[in-house]
């Protein structure tokens, strides 16, 4: 007898990076199937496979024992699948009936808009998962618990026999995250088939009847319900056998405290406090949202609200002008390289030289032959595959654009900088290249800020590690204390300082 | 990448030249000169009435670089042209260059920096869309042209301009020609390329226009780059003002309207993307005298006046469609190696 899902060798693939690799899951009838991993282990792209938004390259798909080959969201939706997704895609300025009636507006004598006819839809969907509000309100005034109710409104809405939740709660509160509970279970007493996509434990153990657990684009096993355990989840997301990098800048003596930040508050994190020595690289991991990257952004003058104390060197750093605090000697590689980190449509030479233009500057006049001379410096020290100097940073790959957002502080030089997400996009090589680069400066003496997502780069890069959570930093863990495991659980809120 | 463009314009300039020169060769009488390529056309004919067009797509180039458009600057050239020649009026007509010149230089490049300050001020300070707030000086810049002056065209009758400023500064005649609206506009090109490209500010200019957030997080002032890329639209278009009412020796309440069409227009036939992060001085004087020999030659050629909008409208769109498909071959090209 087949299971009512049945994925047989998946693969999928972007652009050379692997997302999903001969997965092989079965997925009961009326089941509420849980996809966990840890970021990048391919459990969104599972359930987008299932969803018809992504295509898988190779590999069979089956539900209720047909075979099904989605083209696109609609394949998907003929079939009975639905789905939920992280990212909320609305029209906000619509309201929230023409938004539910999206592609299927009602109409009077085939022209006009049947507004009442419109209204008692939405208000019909709304009820099924009993919801009550007032559909002609514009999408935008709702909060973001009430949009993802509208959303999973609209996906029960077209029957589903199957619902792929993409970690819905990320955006939610907890008492929001209760009555999200308390729908899906509804849901599965009508005989929904539920995937449920997150890396939050607890509401996973509540929710679903299996987990199944991805990793590295791979399937490593399923629990059933009785053999849910934290660190049985842990053990299996971990798995991998991590290389054992020593980095070098360990093995010199701790030097003298370069970036003291102490009770530093804004709206989105709490009474931070922390200090990041000469040549040392610090780690700071925490789920997204958790605070990190706000945090790095104050330090660089990014938050105007930001207060609390932050010291460079012993000198107090004013916040809120990235002026000053690039004159204090911090650099920033933000998380977003294309919106923030480089000029796309520039040379590579005009990236690396933007953060010190100030010192290029000769009586007003660009000085071109330094600048030339600093930027392939640089360009050549970071081993940046480009066509040449001249080449716009758009027709590069994304490691090599990282270089040379990384070219662009060292080459306008400093104390403290700061990594956010550096290897985010990279393929291997050039996350192997950084990853020594970071180590080589950190040896030089530079204090080093590196916020990642992927615990193995902050685990072997680091001298120390602060794990962040909800804004506050949940624990320190030095090389000796640190492990995927003590990292998880004060990431989940599990333990206190370790 | 801005050479290759600038190439190929100076490419259909050539070509439109040529054209031109030969059917003004076929077409003269015998014994008389080249209707087309003589310097009597090319002076009063194209540089002349090209040379307010081409100062202020200059300005406007810098505006569009950063990723802005100012569509006031046909406002600002008739406030400050009323302007100047308002102070000058009141002067002796006697008056030594000496002492009309100063004044009919820094009122026009004052007013013209005072509507480009309030333009970049009010864009920066409230982060309005350039367009909605130049949309809005350009009425009111207008409306106070309308309303300032006591008459509709200055200098007010029974008074004249200083031939000091007029007959022997913007109109004097060198070997005689009449080519200090040449001279300016070219100066101007020259300040233009220095800004672009041997300052600093150029370079701030791209970035900014390029990807903001990206500029901002190397540390530029992008709100006083922007301020100061309007100021210099602005004080462009009072230059623009100043050869106007010199080359005239009138300023009405209706100069300048309507340029700011044709302003954008040559800055993006020479090349700058509304996207910005393109565009270059070269290429807005190159942009403006592609459309002024169109212009040139449907008189030339004798053509109907009731045609020019349809020609030059042709030719804005042909130029930059033929500008994208470059950059795509190029951009093909890049990718196959």
């Amino acid at each position: 007898m087949p299971s009512f899902i049945e994925f047989r060798s998946i693969t999928k693939t972007f652009g050379g990076v692997t997302a999903l690799k001969d997965v092989t899951l079965d997925i009961g009838r009326g089941e509420c199937h849980g996809l966990m991993g840890e970021n990048g282990a391919g459990k969104s792209t599972l359930g987008k496979v299932l969803a018809g938004i992504h295509r898988p390259d190779s590999g069979k798909m089956s539900i209720d024992g047909h075979e099904h080959s989605f083209h696109s969201p609609r394949d998907a939706q003929d079939a009975g699948v639905a789905m939920v997704h992280q990212e909320l895609a609305f029209c906000p300025e619509l309201s929230v009936a023409e938004n539910l009636c999206m592609g299927q507006y009602p109409r009077k004598l085939g022209l006009f808009l049947d507004r009442a006819e419109m209204a008692r839809r939405a208000e019909k969907l709304l009820g099924e998962i009993g919801v009550t509000l007032d559909v002609w309100q514009p999408m935008r005034e709702l909060s973001t618990a009430r949009e993802q109710l509208v959303q999973i409104a609209a996906a029960v809405g077209v029957n589903p026999r199957i619902i792929v939740f993409d970690e819905p709660t990320s955006s939610l509160a907890e008492p929001d995250a209760q009555r999200l509970f308390a729908l899906i279970e509804s849901l599965k007493a009508r005989g929904i088939t539920a995937i449920y996509v997150s890396h939050r434990m607890p509401e996973l153990f509540r929710l679903c009847d299996k987990i199944s657990i991805l990793r590295d684009g791979q399937y490593v096993g399923t629990l059933e319900k009785e053999k849910m355990t934290r660190d049985a989840v842990i053990q299996m997301m971990i798995g991998r056998s991590v290389e054992d990098y020593f980095p070098a800048h360990l093995s010199r003596a701790p030097r003298e405290v370069m970036l003291r930040v102490s009770g530093l508050t804004s709206d989105r994190f709490r009474n931070v406090s922390f200090d990041i020595r000469a040549g040392e690289i610090v780690g700071f991991a925490g789920l997204v949202g958790a605070g990190r990257s706000e945090v790095a952004k104050a330090i660089f003058g990014l938050d105007p609200r930001a207060t609390g104390s932050v010291e460079l060197a012993g000198k107090p750093l004013p916040l809120g002008s990235i002026r000053a605090a690039m004159r204090a000697g911090v650099g920033l590689v933000p998380e977003d390289r294309k919106r923030q980190g480089c000029v796309l449509g520039m040379p590579c030479r005009a990236n690396i030289s933007m953060a010190m233009l100030d010192r290029l500057r000769r009586a007003g006049m660009l000085d071109r032959g330094r600048e030339k001379q600093v930027a392939s410096e640089y360009f050549g020290r970071l081993r940046v595959k480009a066509a040449s100097l001249e080449a716009p940073v758009n027709s590069l790959s994304g490691g090599n654009q990282q270089k040379v957002v990384l070219a662009k502080w060292l080459a306008r030089g400093g104390k403290f900088l700061i990594v956010d997400e550096p290897t985010r996009g990279v393929d291997v090589g050039a996350k192997a290249a950084i990853h020594a680069l970071l180590d080589e400066l950190a040896g030089e003496g530079l204090a080093i800020m590196l916020i990642s997502s992927e615990l193995p780069e902050v685990l072997n890069l680091s001298s120390r590690i602060f794990v962040m959570r909800d804004g506050e930093i949940a624990g320190e863990l030095t090389r000796e204390t640190a492990s995927q495991e003590a990292v998880l659980r004060l990431m989940a809120g599990l333990a206190e300082a370790a | 990448m801005s050479v290759v463009q600038e190439l190929g314009l100076a490419l259909v300039v050539i070509l439109l030249g040529t054209v031109l020169s030969v059917y003004g060769w076929h077409d003269a009488l015998p014994g008389r000169a080249n209707t087309f390529l003589n310097f009597d056309n090319l002076i009063d004919g194209i540089a002349t009435p090209m040379s307010y067009y081409a100062i202020m797509a200059i300005g406007v180039t810098l505006v569009i670089i950063t990723g802005g458009i100012d569509i006031s600057v046909g406002s600002i050239m008739a406030l400050s042209a009323l302007g100047t020649a308002a102070a000058l009026q009141n002067m002796p007509v006697n008056a030594p260059a000496s002492q009309v010149l100063p004044v009919a230089i820094l009122v026009p490049v004052a007013i013209g920096l005072a509507c480009g300050l309030v333009n970049g001020g009010l864009i920066v300070s409230l982060s309005l869309h350039p367009f909605i707030v130049t949309l809005g000086t350009m009425s009111i810049f207008r409306g106070l042209a309308n309303v300032l002056p006591e008459q509709k065209t200055l200098p007010s009758a029974g008074r004249f301009l200083p031939p000091a400023f007029t007959t022997h500064f913007m109109r004097v005649e060198m070997f005689g020609l009449q080519p200090m609206p040449l001279l300016i506009m070219l100066v101007c090109v020259v300040i233009g390329w220095f800004y672009l490209r041997m300052m600093v500010t150029g370079r701030e200019t791209y970035a900014i226009g390029g990807n903001e957030e990206a500029a901002r997080f190397s540390g530029l002032r992008v709100g006083w780059i922007k301020l100061r890329t309007y100021a210099l639209a602005g004080v462009a278009a009072g230059v623009a003002g100043m050869v106007s009412v010199g080359r005239f020796g009138t300023a009405s309440t209706s100069t300048g309207t309507g340029y700011e069409l044709t302003v954008i227009a040559a800055a993006v036939v020479g090349g700058a993307s509304l996207i910005g992060g393109r565009g270059t001085a070269m290429g807005a004087l190159l942009g403006t005298l592609v459309i002024a020999l169109i212009e040139n030659g449907i008189i030339i050629l004798r053509l109907a006046q009731e045609y020019r909008l349809i020609i030059i409208g042709l030719a804005i769109i042909i130029a930059v469609s033929l500008d994208r498909l470059s950059a795509y071959m190029r951009g093909r090209s890049r990718r196959s190696h």
